[in-house]
């Protein structure tokens, strides 16, 4: 005999419910991070934006500076000098005025501030009120497009070479606790405390201006070689000063900071019991110690990424680097709005969605963490 | 143990030597704004106690003129690329570039010297105080004193700074004291040197007269008493609130803390108050004066051309009728207002309202007194900046603007001796806005190596501001009798007469809606009058002999082409008008009375105009399709302007914003890299469909469709091959551009008209050197005469080519007591006479004579002195 009807065994059941809840508390749980994710990128980005201005004496700043600049110009201009006094006088005003027009300082920061993060937050990055790019556009998109590879190529080699090698050696160091190189790498951890442009000004000297066998600054050597694999040699020659800066700078102190990091994890007691067991060294490593420390290194490593976008202001000035930090350090003395906010919301943007997709990563490397159980992983 | 305390000594080590290494001076940054300027002889008020021989110029001596064949620029290759300031001369020591084109300030000279590298030498920014002039009390709410507002404080400032003093702390001698805004040793400053000499030496550094002038003008503000040597208002010392700029090159620092110092030695407290341009440009330039937030702010200046004629720098300074005119800060010089002698002698210098030259100069002499009396500003130093280079290399560089700003070094830059060769050139950066030339960057890294590949109709005189013809063989300049004009060189004639009338039939402006010109019957039907006439005659075979980068000969409409786009961008009947450019028409526009094409080969331009300059060379108008920022052939421009049309493309970044919508985007037009290239392409093809000819109603009497179509063609071929469309008639090709890296590369331009050593005359600029000699003691009542040789690179200096030597005699009190002329002997040689009566009328004991020679062919004069001891 059959039946139409579909017998649910309660073992079914209640696995059933138990998928259900989960996903309802999943999809409750993503709903409302991604909920408290907007609000704080909003917030994030109306503060950037605020803070850009000063809360508004900006205004009274850049207007100084409009009247002090066109001023200047009509009276270095020969065209004009010959002019008599009150029309140059009212020319010099009108100039002014339409360049205040130009930048909306006439209108009140707070409405102006609304359009800047509607613009943000829809990605409609607009343009840049002073700055053009480097193919001559004042769309901030094209800005920061054209710097990104280069600001990926400097920061991806220096922090991916960073992260895995401090990552490895903290590892082989921990587990010789009081050795030569362990004590070694703790005495030169503050060194760290020396900024990666520093290192770059002694790099310089030592191979560029000395030895003259790596180049002072920039990203291709001048004139540019003709062909693909001469171009690439070329960037390569150019990338090793800074990426060394930068990998320097942090060497030893992300090696200790691992390497602590290891030790806490090393001393398990279960760890201990592997050791007892007699199970070999690499067994242990990857099993005991790397395994449940793999969601703080997956954490760092997503926030390395996305720290890619940030440049390196002071470093790429000194190489001459054409990367995204010097953008935003350029943006924010000539207070570019647009290009500051550009440059923020899409770092906020990969942050949220970092942070947002971290939590599922957890959950997914161990199997203590639980999605939306109290609100936040284990 | 031993181990870890060995681990803990290296690492002690190693972070003591980086915090040492850290501590140790820094380059200072480097200037941003604007710079360059001039070879400098000696400091105007250093006072030599033995005969000195003026210091020799600056760079290597340039070799002879050597004949050549070569056409176009002496290199066959110029690659830029981007330096760091702070790097720059170990680069060129390590041979990465030859020459760091931008001028480093006084602080790096010594730094270049000891690294054995060349350099240029112009002019840098200049420093002065500005004085808030409100007062005596500020508003009730703060109740402040301020004696500014008194000429006789701000006159008292000058004897309590001492100029020399700043120049050798902080700009290690590299720089020249100031007392005026006028540059000193530059053209004006030069014709007045009898004058300036007597004021520097009233006016030098007295802090015991600054101090009883200044307790005379506190004590006669009612309130303020002298306590302890101190300046007491309300029971509280009178402090001056300092405004100190810590930006740009970081030198007002310095500047500020003396001066701050020099005032609290005399009894005022001062409050310091360090800050960036744009937090105290709120302040001293847009906020209200009697508020009372500040006393004293440390301004700078630039000035990069050499200016023949600065009289309009006093009203600009010092009067409320200045452009600055919007500012409280201008208001508030109501001593220098229209209807004060002051405000009345700055107005007839701004505009020249003179009948000759002398009149001019009398007005100039009596002005640089007045300024001082007033002392709006109190000017401290004209500042140098320094472009240092490799050994080896020759360069001719302007006094004022220096190498990168000079529109000569295209011309002249080499390698001594050589033909030909690569010049690694660095710059602080490169490619900062889109270059188009009518509105594009105006950006200093970007000029100049622009003007290496634009070409010009003149070549402005590097030495002296004078200009010499480069594409046209003479001109004649008439102008309206009673106007201040002179002229010096040959190639113009001019002439004056009593009415210059504007004939009918010259075109005077252009009729954007119905795209034809106006003529003066036109706009002016009862006939006008013109202040200046100019006729400039083109050489026969112009047409011929000059080609644009794309091969394309250069035409007579280039010219007409660039005349009406200039006009009919301003217009707003005009599809192409942009609000931001139509006040640079109605400029042109204000002045301009006509133009007539006399003959078309040989090319010849009749133009009239009221406005003028002193000098008569600078009265042509030659029309050559140069613009603002850059020079191009019609059918470059031409296509930009369609695209203008099309709503794809603006010429100025402000006309692209405007028209920019969140889903449209318009491109500043870039002939040089990024999406205009594309546009332009395009319009060149649709324009080749069309045999399109531009302005057709009027320039199909210039432009054939052939040509146009051939001129389509090589633009088309051009960029094909350079992958851009900065077609220009200059000395190099921009060859190579890499928009992001900041690298471009120019080669030499076969086609050029010119041989290579055509401005070779113009090596190092011919600056005096001069020894004076005499009897080092006197008897006073008897006539003596000293001896004054001149020459230059050891050769006696040619007479023709000296203005005037003169002898300024200082008695024992300092005061100048004669001047005299040198009479030529030969030569290189002359002699200053005292006569008996003058020498009768002198104080005895230690006398100064200085003698002072100011050349035609270079601005800057020579200065020498000679002490000796006179007895009863």
């Amino acid at each position: 005999m059959g039946s139409d009807v579909e017998i649910t065994t309660p073992k079914e059941k209640k696995q059933k419910s138990g998928f259900v809840t989960t996903l309802t508390r999943v999809l409750k749980y993503s709903g409302v991070r991604l909920l408290s994710l907007f609000i704080t990128v909003v917030i994030g980005i109306y503060l950037t934006i605020m803070i850009a201005n000063m809360g508004g004496y900006v205004d009274q700043m850049m207007k100084s500076e409009i009247q002090e600049r066109i001023t200047m110009q009509i009276q270095m201009n020969p065209a004009f000098k010959t002019m008599d006094p009150a029309t140059r006088s009212q020319l010099t005003q009108e100039r002014i005025q339409s360049e205040i027009d130009r930048l909306g300082l006439e209108r009140p920061l707070v409405i102006r501030s609304m359009g800047f993060l509607k613009n943000a937050l829809t990605l409609n990055l607009g343009r840049a009120q002073n700055m053009s790019s480097d193919s001559g556009s004042r769309n901030v998109k094209a800005i920061i497009l054209e710097r990104i590879p280069y600001t990926l190529l400097l920061m991806g080699t220096a922090n991916l070479i960073l992260f895995f090698s401090t990552l490895f050696l903290a590892l082989a160091l921990s587990r010789k606790y009081g050795s030569f190189w362990d004590k070694f790498v703790i005495t030169l951890s503050p060194t760290s405390s020396v900024p990666p442009w520093f290192y770059g000004i002694f790099l310089i000297l030592i191979f560029a201006a000395v030895l003259k066998v790596l180049p002072f600054g920039g990203v291709i050597d001048a004139p540019v070689p003709k062909d693909f694999l001469g171009r690439a040699l070329s960037v390569g020659r150019h990338l090793i000063l800074p990426a060394s800066s930068l990998i320097l700078s942090s060497f030893f102190l992300s090696i200790f900071n691992w390497r602590t990091f290891f030790l806490i994890y090393s001393s398990e007691d279960y760890v201990e019991t592997a050791k007892a067991k007699g199970l070999p060294s690499r067994d242990i490593e990857r099993r005991y110690i790397l395994r449940p420390t793999l969601p703080t290194i997956i954490t760092a490593f997503a926030l390395l990424l996305i720290g890619l976008w940030a440049g390196a202001i002071i470093t790429e000035t000194v190489f001459q680097w054409p990367g995204l930090g010097r953008v935003t350090f350029r943006a924010i003395n000539l207070y570019d709005t647009p290009v500051i906010v550009g440059t923020t919301i899409i770092y906020a943007y990969l942050l949220a969605i970092t942070v947002f997709l971290l939590d599922f990563v957890y959950a997914l490397v161990d199997p203590r963490v639980k999605i939306g159980s109290g609100g936040g992983p284990q | 143990m031993k181990r870890n305390t060995l681990m803990l000594l290296v690492g002690m080590v190693i972070i003591a030597s980086m915090v040492l290494a850290a501590c140790q001076p820094t380059p200072a940054p480097v200037v941003e704004e604007p710079a360059p300027a001039e070879p400098v002889v000696e400091e105007p008020t250093a006072v030599p106690e033995e005969p000195v021989v003026v210091e020799e110029p600056t760079a290597e001596p340039t070799p002879e003129p050597v004949r050549t064949t070569r056409k176009g620029g002496w290199l066959d290759e110029i690659v830029v690329s981007v330096v760091d300031n702070s790097s720059a001369i170990t680069q060129i020591q390590a041979g990465a570039v030859d020459i760091y084109a931008a001028g480093m300030s006084s602080d790096a000279l010594p730094e270049i010297e000891a690294a054995g590298l060349d350099y240029a030498q112009s002019n840098g920014l200049y420093y002065e105080l500005t004085f808030n002039t409100y007062g005596p009390f500020f508003d009730q709410s703060t109740g402040k004193v301020n004696p500014f507002v008194y000429a006789k404080a701000r006159e008292a400032m000058n004897w309590l700074i001492d100029r020399d003093y700043i120049n050798r702390e902080v700009y290690n001698g590299g720089a020249l004291p100031k007392f005026w805004s006028i540059i000193t040793n530059m053209p004006d400053y030069t014709k007045m040197a009898e004058t300036v000499r007597r004021l520097e030496a009233k006016y030098a550094y007295n802090p015991e007269l600054a101090k009883a002038q200044m307790d005379e003008v506190m004590l006669g503000i009612e309130g303020v008493t002298i306590e302890d040597g101190k300046y007491m208002f309300n029971g509280e010392q009178v402090q001056l609130i300092f405004l100190i700029r810590n930006d740009s090159d970081g030198t007002r620092v310095p500047i500020g803390d003396y001066v701050a110092n020099q005032l609290e030695s005399i009894g005022f407290a001062v409050d310091r108050q360090y800050k960036r341009s744009s937090e105290a440009s709120p302040i001293w330039v847009g906020g209200n004066v009697a508020d009372g937030l500040w006393h004293l702010y440390t301004g700078a200046w630039s000035a990069t051309v050499i200016d023949r004629d600065e009289g309009d720098n006093f009203e600009f300074f010092d009067t409320p009728q200045s452009a600055y005119g919007f500012s409280s800060t201008w208001q508030a010089f109501t001593s220098t207002a229209l209807g004060t002698p002051y405000g009345d002698l700055a107005d007839k210098l701004a505009y020249n309202k003179f009948t000759s030259i002398e009149e001019r100069d009398a007005a100039m002499a009596e002005m640089l007194e007045l300024s001082l009396e007033e002392s709006i500003h109190i000017w401290l130093i004209d500042g140098k900046n320094f472009t240092p280079y490799a050994q080896g290399l020759a360069v001719t560089y302007d006094l004022a603007a220096g190498v990168d700003g000079s529109m000569i070094w295209p011309y002249t830059i080499r390698w001594e001796g050589e033909e030909g060769g690569m010049l690694k050139w660095g710059q602080p950066d490169l490619f900062v806005d889109p270059w188009n030339p009518i509105a594009g960057s105006n950006w200093a890294f970007d000029q100049a190596i622009g003007r290496a590949t634009w070409g010009e109709a003149y070549m402005i005189d590097p030495h002296t501001g004078l200009l010499w013809p480069q594409r046209f063989d003479r001109a004649e300049i008439t102008i309206q009798e009673g106007l201040p004009v002179g002229k010096t060189l040959d190639w113009v004639d001019l002439s004056f007469e009593d009415e210059i009338v504007v004939p009918e039939d010259a075109i005077v402006d252009w009729d954007a809606e119905n795209q034809a010109f106006i003529t003066a019957a036109e706009k002016f039907p009862e006939g006008t009058t013109a202040r200046v006439k100019s006729v400039v005659y083109y050489p026969a075979d112009l047409f011929d002999t000059v080609k644009w980068h794309d091969g394309t000969p250069l035409d007579l409409g280039d010219f007409i082409y660039g005349w009406i786009i200039g006009l009919d961008m301003g217009k707003e009947a005009s599809a192409i008008y942009d609000e931001a450019y139509a006040a640079n028409a109605e400029a042109v526009l204000a002045n301009f009375k006509g133009f007539k094409i006399l003959s078309e080969s040989p090319l010849t331009i009749e133009a009239y105009s009221d406005a003028y300059q002193t000098d008569a060379e600078w009265n042509i108008t030659t029309m050559w399709p140069s613009f603002s920022y850059g020079e191009a052939p019609w059918h470059v421009l031409a296509m930009g302007a369609r695209g203008d049309e099309a709503g794809e493309l603006a010429f100025s970044g402000d006309k692209a914003d405007a028209k920019s919508t969140e889903t449209t985007t318009v491109e500043w037009f870039s002939v040089i890299g990024g999406p205009s290239l594309e546009i332009v392409s395009k319009w060149l093809d649709t324009s080749i469909e069309e045999t399109y000819i531009p302005y057709a109603n009027v320039l199909t009497a210039f432009i054939t469709p052939e040509e146009a179509l051939a001129r389509y063609e090589n633009a088309k071929a051009f960029f094909a091959k350079y992958g851009h469309y900065n077609i220009g008639t200059g000395p190099y090709i921009l060859d190579e551009v890499y928009l992001t890296e900041k690298v471009a590369t120019l080669v030499q331009n076969p086609d050029f008209p010119d041989l290579s050593d055509k401005w070779s005359q113009f090596g190092d600029p011919k600056v005096a050197e001069i020894e004076l000699d005499g009897d080092g003691s006197v008897v006073l009542g008897g006539e003596f005469a000293f001896d004054v040789f001149v020459t230059f690179q050891g050769e006696p200096y040619e007479a023709d080519e000296i203005k005037q030597v003169i002898g300024l005699l200082y008695d024992a009190t300092g005061q100048i007591v004669k001047v005299l002329d040198g009479v030529l002997v030969e030569d290189g040689y002359y002699t200053i006479t005292v006569p008996a009566d003058v020498s009768a009328a002198m104080e005895a004991g230690a006398s100064k004579l200085e003698a002072v020679v100011v050349p035609f062919t270079v601005a800057i004069p020579s200065f020498v002195s000679f002490e000796f001891v006179t007895v009863k």
